[in-house]
């Protein structure tokens, strides 16, 4: 009695330790795999950012690069086109000239002695013709070659085009998962400095052409 | 009709867009270009010198083109000088702002050689208008 008395005690405490133990257990097991998880998360973070700190000066430097290629691109342009125009000006006005004088002359059919000196003149001017038409269709080559920025800024462009997608669905994919309200979008608005429009027939608030402007100022009265 | 001794400011922070900006002008018949690349450049230039017409971008550095446009207006000197925006700004707001600080026209890049012609005729049509 005495035996059974104390005994009972004894496995009710061995059947709560075996209780205890279980409990433990399991919490160690909810905290190891709590801890998993949480260092599974923090490594996506940390290449989430580590992806976020190499593109964006990889971004500014393909940006720079564009930037560079299309200004050295426009002054070539512009060089050739400076070259080029007073020589088709030159051109232009002599063979205008010949052209009044040989009219003139024309119609004067005695005049020996002045038809040969028109004539001399012609064909030096087709002589500077060739010459300059040869020095402007290398101007008009390079104003075509300096078109090549379009392809490589193009490729450019389109690797951070793909770079800025990629961070972008990943940090909606952090906001999605750790948002604990509604994320309200903010708008990317500068004031009155917001450069050329990349696409303005999708914006309710931008001109998309001339015509627009226009519109505009002539229904404000201006 | 153009007249060749008017006297331009182009204002712009790119070379390349002066350059155009100058260029054009030049096959309209305009060779008396002067340039600047900001707002304060531009007002220096302007106060020192006889000029006709201002072509402004917007958008610079140190002084951006609304805030020169408003110290033109406000300069007894400077007030009745033309000013036309040529900029890439698009936004309709730009253009309200632009208009009420009394600017004379509002150009958006990319444009085209026809579009500033037209543009330079209409003010100066205005302004012989008003000129009497």
């Amino acid at each position: 009695m005495n035996d059974s008395l104390q005994n009972i005690p004894h496995v009710h405490d061995e059947a709560e330790s075996l209780q205890t133990q279980h409990d433990e257990m399991l919490h160690r097991i909810g905290l190891l795999t709590r801890n998993l998880h949480e260092s599974l998360r923090g490594l996506g973070f940390d290449k989430l950012l580590e992806q976020a700190a190499h593109g964006i000066p990889d971004a500014r430097d393909r940006l720079n690069y564009v930037a560079r290629m299309t200004e050295q691109a426009a002054e070539r342009v512009l060089n050739a086109t400076d070259i080029a125009t007073p020589l088709q000006d030159e051109l232009n006005q002599e063979a205008a000239s010949l052209e009044a004088r040989w009219k003139s002359i024309l119609t004067v059919p005695s005049l020996k002695k002045d038809y040969d000196q028109v004539a001399d003149e012609t064909v030096a001017f087709m002589t500077k013709a060739v010459g300059h038409t040869d020095a402007t269709k290398a101007q008009l080559l390079d104003i075509m070659m300096a078109q090549d920025f379009q392809d490589l800024t193009g490729q450019v462009i389109k690797k951070i085009t793909e770079l800025a997608q990629e961070i972008e669905q990943q940090l909606v994919q952090v906001l999605i998962d750790f948002s604990p309200t509604t994320v309200t979008k903010k708008e990317g608005d500068t004031g009155l400095m917001n450069g050329p429009q990349i696409n303005p027939e999708a914006a309710i608030d931008v001109v998309a052409s001339q015509e627009q402007v226009d519109d505009l100022l002539d229904s404000l009265g201006f | 009709m153009a007249n060749p001794n008017t006297k331009f400011l182009v204002v712009d922070d790119f070379s390349t867009m002066r350059r155009i900006v100058r260029n054009l002008l030049k096959e309209l018949g305009y060779n008396n270009v002067d340039e600047a690349e900001d707002g304060v450049m531009a007002l220096a230039k302007l106060r020192s010198g006889n000029f006709d017409f201002v072509v402004s971008d917007w958008n610079m550095p140190n002084m951006d083109g609304l805030t020169m446009l408003q110290q033109i207006r406000a300069d007894p000197a400077l007030s009745s000088l033309p000013v036309l925006m040529v900029t890439a700004e698009a936004k309709k707001e730009n253009i309200i702002a632009a208009a009420q600080a009394g600017a004379n026209g509002y150009v958006v890049k990319p444009f085209t050689a026809a579009t500033l012609d037209e543009k330079l005729s209409k003010i100066f049509e205005k302004l012989e208008k008003a000129g009497g």
